[in-house]
């Protein structure tokens, strides 16, 4: 019994005084308390399996009341929502491997001439394959089940002839290795940068920095370009360990891809040296390169698609470098997309890249000063 | 007697204000060439601030400063190169080695290739560091780690030092090295600009300016700070009493009306008494506490004496 008594001797103190070390130390405890919920929030609504209005591009030759008829039908399951027409099917699978549809419905010219005779009307169809999480449910819109709006079958009396561009066998790997790159090196890179500066102001060599001439652009810059070499390594590394071990292949330029990861690699650069200049101590710098990474995977399309997320979900997903960088990656190695076929994500991509710079630059000379 | 120079270091009015405190108010004065100059005050008087402003790390709200003839906001990067700055905490790479720490800091100031090398061994040699080149600096011993940090700052060849407490924590023998390096850095030219809370310090400065409340206090040589006429006002003088238990005499001590103030130094208590009592009073008074006084003679006030006095009356003064 008094064995037990002095093993348990001064617990009434340290509860105590843990507590006045949470209560000092608001900042940690708030990250320790918001964290999870933040979790919850991200994981209940962007997983979202299940994919509706999926973007289609309809290229109608036929141009009658019935070809109307039948597009009407295949929204009416909600699975798809024409947001293009086009002329020819060439224009049509261009936006495809662009990007801005997933599904191209090409209408033949006889097409109201048989609807409804026993000689069905031919439709073709092409699915983007890249995304196996689209490519399904943009299948079943074209299945013969009943749809939601007027139990009419939408598939019945045509025939549907579907092909699956870009990753036929619809692979899983095929899209989700090459949203991995971006995913690890947004978090290689941030992580290794997010501590840079918190490191140097916590063992005062900051200060011993700021009593010598070395400038402030030396500084930040030389700071950087280590960890940008070190990114620069492993994204060759998972690409070719992606290429070679899980049988992806490559359908774009390498080069461009490599050209179009500097710009990546500059903001996520620029995002971890912001966090490193907000942290006050270690720990906090890496509760915030955590807060980081789950937005990062839940939000950037890596996981599920993008079209499911609710609003305000999709203007964090907006403001991540890494969702625009999925787009690239993705559209240059699945769908061997080129430069102007990526002109949206790339432009988006090097504002984001400039407006973290100047973030991290201003941030940067005001916590040195 | 050495021509007249320009002065090392000069403040003139310097003020630092954030939001409604002032960290340094109206510092003015001169520091020469080859001194070894302490700037003493209490934890939180300003010291740090104007020590950051003169290194032109931090903007005066208003006043100047020049450090070396440059004026110490416009011509900021000029006096960053021609300063060394030693800080208290150990503010260099602890997993870099000392010679990759030698390295890096001669190069951030500009040093390469031959004359790098030159100069590291300059500095090796005099802080006697050349053993440790190979150990990683976080595993260097305090006073080890004290004396890299001194070599650091003296690469570049700055004319001024500044030293921010550059003893605090290191052992005696230590200290005592480390001051006789810094004694022949001032033979050799070098302006050392120095703080610290030892008073055994402070008596081998060339002259000492003493801060409190962010206000310049006194300034002047060890010799001249002692002989302040408010160190003894009229009608006093100072003891010092050696005794068997001086901790208990102390007590005794203290509550004797003629006693004005009473501290133990080194196993004897010092006095300040009014000059009309006489040494018997006291004997007197320990025989009558069972105390044996075993000598008594007349002092000079020490540094110590100095800032706890000017300390005191401003509080007093602060009082009424």
């Amino acid at each position: 019994m008094t064995r037990i008594f002095a093993a348990m001797f001064g617990f009434r103190s340290i509860v105590y005084k843990e507590f006045l070390h949470i209560q000092r130390d608001p900042t940690t405890l708030i990250f320790a308390l918001m964290t999870p919920m933040v979790q919850l929030m991200l994981f209940g609504y962007a997983i979202n399996f299940d994919v509706r209005h999926i973007s289609t591009v309809v290229v109608d030759m036929d141009k009658s009341r019935e070809s109307r008829e039948y597009v009407q039908k295949l929204q009416n399951t909600e699975y798809l929502t024409v947001t293009h027409y086009v002329a020819t099917p060439t224009e049509a699978q261009k936006m495809l491997s662009r990007g801005d549809a997933r599904v191209a419905i090409v209408i033949p010219p006889d097409f109201s001439m048989l609807y409804g005779t026993s000689t069905r009307p031919t439709v073709h169809v092409m699915v983007d394959g890249s995304d196996s999480q689209v490519a399904t449910p943009a299948r079943a819109a074209f299945q013969s089940a009943p749809s939601a709006a007027g139990g009419v079958n939408a598939g019945q009396g045509v025939d549907a002839r579907i092909t699956v561009l870009f990753n036929p066998q619809m692979r899983t790997q095929v899209y989700t290795i090459p949203g991995l790159v971006g995913v690890i090196l947004q978090l290689i890179t941030v992580s290794l940068t997010a501590f840079s500066l918190v490191r140097e102001r916590e063992n005062g060599s900051l200060e011993q920095l700021m009593v010598s001439p070395v400038g402030k652009l030396g500084l930040i810059l030389g700071k950087l370009l280590p960890y940008s070499l070190l990114a620069t390594f492993e994204f060759v590394t998972v690409l070719t360990i992606g290429h070679f071990l899980f049988n992806v292949p490559i359908h774009g330029s390498v080069v461009l891809l490599f050209v179009l990861s500097v710009p990546f690699i500059v903001a996520a650069l620029s995002m971890g040296l912001v966090i490193s200049t907000f942290a006050q101590n270690q720990a906090q710098a890496l509760q915030m390169t955590m807060l980081t990474v789950m937005p990062s995977i839940l939000l950037s399309g890596y996981i599920a698609p993008r079209d499911t997320l609710p609003g305000f979900l999709l203007v964090i997903s907006d403001l991540l470098p890494v969702t625009f960088y999925m787009q690239i990656i993705r559209g240059i190695i699945v769908r061997g997309a080129g430069f102007t076929d990526l002109l949206a994500p790339i432009s988006s991509l090097i504002v984001i890249s400039f407006v973290l710079l100047a973030a991290a630059t201003i941030r940067f000379r005001k916590s040195v000063e | 007697m050495a021509e007249p120079t320009m002065p090392a270091i000069e403040l003139n009015l310097l003020t630092k204000r954030f939001g409604d405190t002032t960290a340094v108010d109206a510092l003015s004065f001169a520091v020469h060439k080859g001194t070894i100059f302490g700037f003493l005050g209490p934890n939180g008087s300003g010291k740090s601030t104007c020590i950051r402003m003169l290194c032109g790390l931090l903007e005066p709200t208003s006043g100047s400063a020049t450090v070396n003839g440059f004026d110490i906001v416009r011509e900021s990067e000029s006096v960053k190169r021609s300063i060394g700055y030693m800080n208290q905490s150990f503010s260099l790479y602890r997993d870099l080695t000392v010679d990759e720490n030698l390295s890096f800091f001669g190069g951030i100031y500009g040093l390469r290739g031959e004359q790098l090398q030159r100069r590291k061994a300059d500095v090796v040699e005099l802080v006697g560091i050349g053993r440790y080149l190979t150990r990683q600096s976080g595993k260097l011993s305090g006073g080890w780690r004290q004396r890299l940090a001194l070599a650091v700052a003296l690469l570049h060849e700055p004319e001024v030092v500044f030293l921010d407490e550059p003893t605090a924590g290191i052992d005696p023998v230590a200290r005592r090295d480390l001051w006789d390096l810094l004694f022949s850095l001032a033979g050799a030219g070098k302006t050392l600009f120095v703080t610290t809370h030892y008073m055994d310090e402070a008596e081998r400065c060339n002259e000492i300016a003493y801060i409190y409340l962010a206000k310049l206090m006194v300034r002047g040589t060890p010799q001249e700070l002692k002989r302040l006429p408010e160190l003894s006002p009229p009608g006093t003088r100072r003891v010092s009493v050696a005794c068997v238990k001086p901790a208990m005499a102390l007590g005794v001590l203290k509550s004797l009306p003629f006693v004005q103030d009473a501290t133990l130094v080194e196993a004897e208590i010092h006095l300040l008494v009014e000059a009309t009592s006489k040494d018997q009073d006291v004997v007197d008074a320990l025989e009558i506490a069972g105390l044996r006084a075993e000598g008594i003679r007349e002092i000079e006030p020490s540094l110590e004496d100095v800032f706890v006095t000017v300390t005191r009356n401003l509080e007093k003064g602060a009082k009424r």
